[in-house]
């Protein structure tokens, strides 16, 4: 009862949790003691560590801890503001052509035989980032009418985009030769690029993202009125929509770009938090990108040491556990009590 | 005078210790014991022959134990299984394209073996980290297979070995050549892949090995113009071409001659007809090495049974 006090106190004890289990858990195994002094080492000039231990923490685990925890973080930002935004519990950016669109763009570039220098590693993340942003913008474009764009047009644009982009992604990947692999990996678990260059390519986009969708908050609870209600109380319902389709795509492509096509994380973190403090999108907003970032390291933790050596794509495992998790509070909750 | 000389030589020390420094990371290019480029285009060097190496192909580690490298192999990825003793070497993952880096990096390998199976992308992250990664494209051909068999005895110190071992296997594929010269026909060869779909099998098209062993065998791949690597044919279209032969690679997961000839529509092929339905171990042809040579003399064999008796 008192956990449920303090929502941002919580989260925040279980993401500080989730980041040391993520630093200090791995395949090899490093004592707590030289964990904090490699640590230590980057304040001060002491460098009687075992470089391998100073390798695995700083180029491999931090990282990877920081890029799960910003993709987490915009995948349930942006999933708990559209579902604000449509007024439907389904919504996420996924909905309207930000994953498709994005796999296609990987197939692309990985089909082009692009030349293998700096470009070559970029281009991957690159191409699915512009087709991330691409499909979600024709679909915006296509939705319209006239100058509104009303959500079933959105949604139903949405569908038939992303049925397109994936049909042509399958189409590509029959006639892909010798690249079939490289693109199934991506499509299947992302880039395999680690190290900092996908944390600094991605934390720009995700952090304007984020803390642009953060100030919708108050005009977002206004839309749970209903649009026209909401533009009678003073709230710009178009430019609204435009910022937050916008705010939330830009934060996702960044993240599908890096880590792959994760499901599940838009969808139920902004759910369960939802159940537990309630609609407040003030709240709910930043509690979501708190939530999301502590659930996808820790399902990353468990890809990482469930087959060790082997890892497990992370968006296998989020959609493993999150649908049947989501599906047990949906029946446990029989109907809304709210 | 004596001034002079002593400023000289502190000078010229400073000299050398600066151009020395400066030099240590890349630019020891007399010091290096091999350069050659890889699949990727990318000049590797490396300055001894590699004695920790961390293979992440199946095809990788069959040709380092090939070559004599077996005892320099300290990680190598799940699915390598060949020679048995493999299977006691470090596994560092693989399945999902996912490989653990961390276990790579403690290993300290001096030199990783990628292979056509990884992406580039893998490739930079490893030598982000400090490690020497040298990718070996897969070949289409045995030129392609003696030409890798030779880069690698070349990276791991056994280049004779790898001459001598590349020798006798052209030897071998000289001898049935040779038998098969005066051969009046080349029987017409469908190789399956997968038939989870008996209606739309797979089978190996242009550009792959399997066209060019069934060609040195004597025969003839029937789907060999098909510019997929992989092509997914209809049952239709295998009818029209009614082949002379069919070969199950995937016998490994459990196709039998038998169960070919219960499958809907495929008892009026002649092949299905004259008992010309064989299992076919995949191994010797989808893994690049000195076992494809296996495999191109087990072809011969069932393709010409009248030469090889």
């Amino acid at each position: 009862m008192k956990l449920k006090q303090y929502p941002f106190l919580s989260l925040g004890v279980i993401l500080i949790l989730a980041i040391l289990s993520s630093i200090l858990i791995g395949s090899v195994p490093i004592p707590i003691q030289s964990t904090w002094q490699v640590l230590g080492s980057l304040f001060s000039s002491n460098r009687l560590i075992n470089a391998t231990h100073v390798a695995i923490l700083l180029n491999l685990r931090l990282p990877r801890t920081l890029l799960m925890l910003l993709v987490g973080a915009a995948l349930a930002g942006s999933g708990c503001a559209y579902q604000g935004l449509f007024r439907n519990p389904l919504a996420d950016p996924y909905l309207i052509g930000a994953a498709s669109g994005a796999g296609l763009g990987a197939v692309i570039a990985i089909t082009l035989h692009w030349p293998a220098n700096l470009l070559g590693y970029l281009s991957v993340p690159l191409a699915a980032f512009i087709g991330s942003a691409l499909s979600v913008g024709l679909v915006m474009q296509l939705a319209r009418v006239g100058l509104d764009t009303p959500i079933t047009t959105l949604i139903l644009a949405g569908v038939a985009v992303s049925s397109f982009a994936t049909a042509l992604t399958s189409l590509l990947l029959i006639n892909a030769s010798g690249e079939l692999r490289r693109a199934l990996v991506w499509l299947v678990g992302g880039s395999t690029l680690s190290g900092w260059f996908p944390v600094l390519a991605a934390s720009p986009y995700i952090l304007i993202g984020l803390v642009t969708l953060l100030t919708t908050g108050h005009q977002l609870n206004v839309l749970q009125f209903g649009e026209e209600q909401a533009q009678q109380l003073g709230v710009p319902v178009k430019r609204v929509r435009i910022l937050v389709v916008l705010a939330a795509t830009l934060a996702t492509a960044a993240a599908v770009a890096f880590s792959g096509i994760i499901g599940f994380v838009g969808l139920i973190i902004p759910h369960i938090l939802r159940r537990m403090w309630g609609a407040d999108h003030r709240l709910l907003l930043p509690l979501s990108m708190l939530g999301g970032a502590a659930f996808l390291l820790i399902a990353d933790i468990a890809a990482r040491s469930l087959l060790a050596p082997q890892e497990i794509p992370v968006g296998i495992l989020t959609a493993l556990t999150g649908a049947p998790f989501f599906l047990f509070l949906l029946q446990k909750s029989h109907y809304p009590k709210e | 005078m004596n001034k002079h000389i002593h400023k000289f030589i502190v000078i010229s020390l400073l000299i050398l210790l600066i151009s020395a420094a400066c030099n240590q990371p890349g630019e020891t290019s007399s010091t290096h014991y091999i350069t050659l480029r890889d699949g990727l285009g990318r000049e590797v060097s490396l300055d001894s022959a590699a004695k920790r190496i961390v293979s992440l192909a199946p095809p990788n580690t069959e040709m380092l134990f090939a070559v004599g490298a077996g005892s320099q192999v300290i990680g190598r990825d799940t699915f390598s299984d060949y020679p048995s003793e493999v299977t006691e070497i470090t596994d560092i993952g693989g399945s999902f394209g996912e490989y653990n880096q961390e276990i790579i990096l403690s290993l300290q390998p001096d030199l990783i073996l990628a292979g056509g199976i990884n992406t580039p992308e893998l490739v930079q992250s490893l030598e982000d980290l400090g490690l020497k990664v040298f990718y070996l494209s897969n070949p289409t051909d045995l030129e392609g297979m003696y030409a890798m068999l030779q880069t690698i005895g070349m990276l791991s110190g056994h280049e004779e070995r790898a001459n001598q071992l590349i020798d006798a296997l052209k030897e071998r594929v000289n001898q049935v050549t040779t038998q098969l010269a005066n051969i009046s026909s080349r029987p017409t060869v469908f190789y399956e892949l997968d038939a989870t779909d008996p209606a739309k099998p797979f089978t190996p098209g242009a550009k792959t090995f399997y066209t060019s062993l069934i060609q040195l065998a004597g025969g003839e791949n029937i789907a060999g113009k098909l510019e997929a690597e992989w092509a997914q044919i209809s049952l239709e279209q295998l009818l029209t071409w009614d082949p002379d032969i069919i070969l199950l690679g995937d016998a490994m997961w459990g196709e039998t001659p038998e169960k070919v000839a219960g499958r809907e529509g495929w008892g009026t092929l002649s092949a299905v007809k004259n008992g010309r339905v064989y299992a076919f171990d995949d191994n010797l042809m989808v893994r690049f090495g000195p076992r494809q040579v296996d495999g191109l003399e087990a072809l011969a064999k069932l393709l010409h049974p009248e030469v090889f008796q």
